[in-house]
């Protein structure tokens, strides 16, 4: 679900489930964090609901992380291979 | 004390009547929680509303139609409160106990019902209106039918959003 009023609705990925996984946490648990219902997460993992620009703030506040780590109009490639490629090239 | 805290003040206090009794009913009915579920649940309220806008109209044909209301009345009420039950009453919730995406679904829902009751509540008011005006009709019968009408078209409206809230909302995800 995109905020948007009228025009083409540009898409935006995110990296919640990875980042998510990678720390152990539950659904619930982030939602408890970001101050949002689990199923809430859930739509924003599948892509359903593009968040507030307050939501998305508070997503990457407990991550630890710039918004355009977790977020992004392109999609992301998997975080093994953009750790990897900068060490295969230095 | 201004409008606005004065708002705000039943604003928070509704908020907090709904959390402490959404706490106690979180846990009623978890068979019932599934989609699949819900939707039966969902399905039920609008036969039974469907059944009442027949009853409002065969009552302007015979008066016995007008004791269908008691059984259709005596099975909405449990159905139409399962319903509330197991969608979270995330229909009628006030803004502060829901998220931003369940506010924007909530308002696209109550929207459709808005537009619903709009369109429903015509047909009996044309009806009082333009049937007034014929001698051949029985006006009592008649105000007695389209004030039942009006009262199903409200219904119906009314409990919409939280149909198609019900209807929609996926199954939770599984944990990985």
């Amino acid at each position: 679900m995109s905020p948007v009023r009228r025009g083409e609705t540009l898409p935006i990925y995110n990296r919640i489930r990875v980042l998510r996984t990678e720390r152990g946490m539950s659904r619930a648990q982030l939602a408890e964090l970001i101050g949002v219902n689990p199923q809430t997460v859930g739509a924003l993992e599948r892509g359903d609901h593009y968040p507030s620009l307050d939501l998305a703030f508070r997503i990457c506040d407990v991550f630890g992380l710039p918004v355009e780590a977790v977020f992004s109009r392109t999609e992301f490639t998997p975080l093994s291979t953009e750790l990897y490629r900068p060490r295969k090239e230095a | 004390m201004s409008t606005s805290s004065l708002i705000d003040r039943y604003e928070a206090y509704r908020t907090r009547r709904f959390l402490e009794n959404e706490k106690l009913s979180s846990r009623w009915l978890p068979g019932w929680r599934t989609q699949h579920r819900r939707r039966i649940l969902a399905g039920s309220v609008i036969t039974l509303l469907a059944a009442m806008f027949v009853v409002a109209i065969a009552s302007y044909f015979t008066k016995w139609a007008v004791i269908a209301w008691l059984p259709v009345t005596l099975i909405f009420l449990p159905t139409w409160t399962c319903l509330q039950i197991v969608t979270g009453r995330q229909s009628d919730a006030p803004r502060h106990a829901l998220d931003e995406r369940e506010i924007a679904e909530r308002n696209s829902a109550r929207s459709i019902g808005m537009s619903v009751a709009q369109t429903l509540l015509l047909i009996p008011v044309f009806a009082l209106i333009f049937g007034a005006t014929l001698d051949s009709l029985d006006h009592r019968a008649l105000a007695y039918s389209m004030g039942g009408f009006a009262l199903a078209a409200l219904l119906f409206s009314g409990c919409l959003p939280a149909v198609l809230l019900a209807w929609t909302r996926p199954d939770d995800d599984p944990e990985e």
